[in-house]
């Protein structure tokens, strides 16, 4: 029997197929990000006389970007399904002031101790669950249902704080967050630990296997049997319980929790979700590119404020940033009609 | 003999409008190739959707190796071995492609929760192989491969499925399998094929008849929902039957010259509306040319893959050619979109007519004026009463049944619908009329009236270009066929009233 051989004549197959590993890194993996990084260092480092490349300052940076990293990597799930999630904000402020009531405060006689981040996880998940049902069974788009969800969180959120900020009283949640464990800090360890469940349910799971062919075409993974909206129900939930996650690490960091803990959390998530290589039209890129994503994110807004660059241009410093990776990453023949 | 693995009694389908199926009877043995053709709208992809479960007949028994099963989704059709490689593929593009392989069966190579890509691939390997692929990395990403080895990647997923499920003798089937193929492929293809008829059974659509006729132990002849012959190899190695024969039962018998209103077609002026020549693009086609005169029909006649689809999306400005020129009325036109070719008077009636040609969640009146609306202005704002007055004109003038004006156009009729976009150029007073698969999914009633009112428009001297879903159509309307095959025209036939080539002359052309 012949084999189907490349077609005759095309020998660019031959060349592509000697150069594939490599390229196959550069399109797929996080070359692209390392260089990124490479070149925010090489701005920043002669910009700041080299303060920027102290220890101390990558110190800073790595204890900067533990929060948001776990963020994105919650966030990067529902877009690698090829939804959206806009309800981050709301979510991890409603868990901080739940959670801000367990532990031991000022306002309450609770005092629930470590038993506090499996029941913020438990709420996040729920809120999850919430957006993800409207999205599959009411079959709303996972963007304005989350959307929804975010002010429905964030206004529970005040309801339950009635607006109040709260003090911890309990020391070790503080210790933990603001600590560093062989020279490291431990939020950056939290958030790689996550890292590394993620890329392996991404990689090693058929559950990740399942969540890519949804991205790549939905309807086609239907086809093949995969029970969509179950895949998608469960992502959505992941997803919110990493926000409850992600709320404890925020509030103790602070040592208080209110409702305004969420503010902020979704724009350099989402930056960092495409600046990492994340197709916002699903399917393509993984928890390493969040992770690298956010370091991106990161590392430019801590050169941005060692320049003393004003808020104000920070701010479009970033919206360009944006743009420019989402332009560089979304694959336009799979959006018809982009609205 | 031995038992037939499936077979089909009276399988009826219909859809609103249409019948899709008349009652099928077919049968499909054991290690046989068999052929499946017939027209566009001969019922074909109908019948095969039913096969993978996608659509369930209205009537009929599907018997599996002699017992009766009922086939509810495409799950039901795979666990009984019945599986479909489409023309499009239904790969997806950004797994690999193994991922592909054992998509949502991947328990073999799960232990404890977690993938083995190492048995993945392994195992990945050996599948390939049996289908010509040994020397494709398992690991290598879908959208990389070319078509051909697309394809063999879906036929070594669906053997593998019937193998995972402990199915003797799957069903494959294959959807238009070489259209995407080159010579030396297609080639390559029927050595596969022949191969794998050892282990399943394979069911072959295709318009290429002398590929069927060659290939196939047996063929069936689809037309018009109806199961209208079967040929079977007499001597091995020789073809089933001759492609004239073959022909003969898919174009099927004359129809009446009046069901196509022959008597008022009338001569074409002399006026050259639209000159083209040497029109081409990338693959698509090359050197297209044509004089579409004032009055005239001209049928386009080819496959699907001719290139006349690309042709007409460059006619309407959907799409850029990369070579050649285009006059209207004498003046030099150049599209960059679907706006500059209405503005010259180049309207098209698009074959999908619920999602390109009406904004279904408009009204009637709305969809008529939508491009004339600069017509109705009473200073900066719309006026309602010319508007009222100008969608009413039109919805008389095309006979259009609607229970008023501010009825939304997605709860019309098909032949209605079509009616209001026609309307719509007519009140935009094009000169061209480029009319894609016009009667798709109108019943026999609509189709008449349809065929009338283009009789009318010609008469009043508007060019039509037309694409029809049968050559009977084509060949009745037109007074001019083109025909195209690969990209290029290869000929053109005259077909003045009464003097009608048959479609059996003109299908030598086009195949």
């Amino acid at each position: 029997m012949e084999a189907i051989t490349a077609r005759p004549g095309d020998r660019l197959d031959a060349i592509r197929k000697r150069f594939r590993r490599p390229l196959e890194i550069i399109s797929r993996g996080v070359v692209g990000q390392v260089v990124a990084l490479a070149i925010v260092f090489a701005i920043f480092t002669p910009g700041t006389g080299g303060t920027y490349l102290s220890i101390r300052n990558l110190q800073n940076i790595l204890s900067l970007a533990g929060p948001p990293m776990i963020v994105c990597l919650g966030i990067h799930l529902v877009i690698v399904i090829g939804a959206m999630d806009l309800s981050t904000e709301g979510v991890i402020s409603l868990v901080a002031v739940i959670c801000g009531f367990l532990i031991k405060n000022t306002f309450t006689p609770y005092d629930i101790g470590f038993w506090v981040v499996p029941v913020a996880v438990a709420i996040g998940a729920v809120a999850g669950l919430a957006g993800g049902l409207l999205s599959t069974a009411a079959r709303m788009p996972s963007f304005i249902a989350t959307l929804g969800m975010w002010w429905v969180a964030q206004g529970l959120a005040v309801i339950i704080g009635r607006g109040n900020s709260v003090k911890m009283e309990d020391p070790r949640f503080q210790a933990v967050t603001n600590g560093e464990t062989f020279g490291l800090p431990n939020t950056i360890l939290i958030a790689l630990a996550l890292f590394l469940a993620l890329w392996v349910l991404q990689t090693r799971t058929r559950f990740g296997r399942h969540m890519y062919a949804i991205g790549g075409d939905e309807a086609l993974a239907r086809q093949a049997g995969i029970r969509v909206a179950r895949v998608k129900v469960l992502v959505f939930t992941l997803t919110g319980a990493i926000y409850g996650f992600a709320a404890i690490l925020l509030s103790s960091r602070l040592a208080t929790s209110n409702p305004r803990i969420g503010n902020g959390q979704l724009f350099p998530a989402m930056t960092a979700v495409a600046v990492g290589g994340v197709s916002l039209s699903g399917g393509v890129g993984g928890a390493l590119n969040a992770v690298f994503g956010t370091l991106i994110v990161v590392a430019l807004n801590d050169g941005m404020v060692l320049m003393n660059l004003s808020p104000y241009v920070q701010n479009a410093v970033n919206g360009i940033v944006l743009i420019l990776a989402v332009a560089l990453t979304i694959d336009r023949k799979k959006i018809g009609i982009i609205k | 003999m031995e038992q037939p693995v499936l077979e089909l009694h009276g399988i009826e389908k219909r859809f609103p409008g249409v019948v899709a199926l008349k009652g099928i009877d077919l049968e499909v043995r054991p290690h046989e190739i068999l052929g499946l053709v017939g027209e566009n709208g001969a019922g074909k992809s109908t019948l095969m959707k039913i096969l993978v479960g996608l659509e369930r007949p209205d009537a009929g028994e599907i018997r599996l190796r002699g017992r009766p099963v009922v086939l509810d989704g495409p799950e039901a059709a795979i666990r009984n071995g019945i599986g479909m490689v489409f023309q499009d593929g239904c790969m997806i593009r950004n797994l690999s492609v193994m991922d592909n392989l054992f998509l949502c069966h991947e328990d073999p190579f799960t232990r404890l929760g977690f993938l083995s890509p190492r048995k993945m691939a392994e195992r990945a390997r050996a599948e390939l192989a049996a289908v010509g692929l040994s020397d494709l990395d398992p690991a290598t990403q879908m959208s990389e491969l070319s078509a051909a080895r697309k394809q063999m990647v879906e036929v070594a997923r669906l053997l593998w499925l019937s193998e995972h499920y402990g199915v003797e003798n799957p069903i494959l089937i294959l959807d238009e399998p070489t259209t995407v193929l080159a010579e030396g492929e297609v080639k390559i293809l029927f050595s596969i094929l022949g191969e794998l008829k050892k282990r399943a059974s394979i069911v072959f659509i295709s318009h290429r008849l002398e590929e069927v006729v060659q290939h196939s132990d047996r063929v069936v002849v689809l037309k018009d929902g109806e199961h209208v012959g079967t040929m079977e190899r007499a001597t091995p190695g020789a073809p089933v039957a001759e492609v004239p024969q073959v022909v003969q039962l898919m174009v099927g018998h004359e129809l009446s010259a009046e069901h196509y209103r022959e008597s008022m077609q009338a001569q074409p002026g002399a006026e050259v509306v639209l000159r083209v020549r040497g029109l081409g693009k990338g693959q698509a086609f090359r050197d297209f040319s044509l004089d579409l005169h004032a009055g005239e029909i001209v049928g386009l006649v080819g496959l699907l893959g001719s290139g006349k689809e690309d042709v007409c999306r460059c006619l309407t400005g959907a799409e850029r050619p990369d070579r050649g020129s285009m006059e209207v009325l004498g003046k030099a036109v150049r599209f960059s979109s679907p706006k500059d070719a209405i503005a010259v008077g180049i309207g098209c009636v698009p074959i999908d007519r619920r999602n390109d040609g009406l904004a279904t969640s408009l009204d009637v009146a709305d969809n008529i004026n939508l491009l004339v609306l600069r017509r109705l202005l009473a200073g900066p704002f719309l006026d309602p009463r010319r508007e009222r007055e100008s969608a009413d004109r039109w919805v008389r003038e095309c006979l259009i049944k609607t229970p008023s004006l501010r009825s939304l156009c997605g709860n019309l009729s098909g032949g209605n619908q079509q009616k209001v976009v026609i309307a719509k150029w007519l009140a935009a007073q094009v000169r061209v009329l480029i009319l894609d698969h016009p009667t798709r999914g109108i019943d026999v009633g609509a189709k008449e009236e349809l065929y009338a009112r283009i009789r009318t428009l010609a008469a009043s001297g508007m060019s039509l270009l037309i694409m029809c879903d049968t050559l009977e159509e084509d060949i009745g309307l037109s007074n001019r066929l083109v025909v195209m095959k690969d990209g290029s025209v290869v000929r053109e036939i005259p077909c003045a009233a009464r003097r009608k080539p048959t479609p059996v002359e003109v299908v030598s052309y086009v195949v």
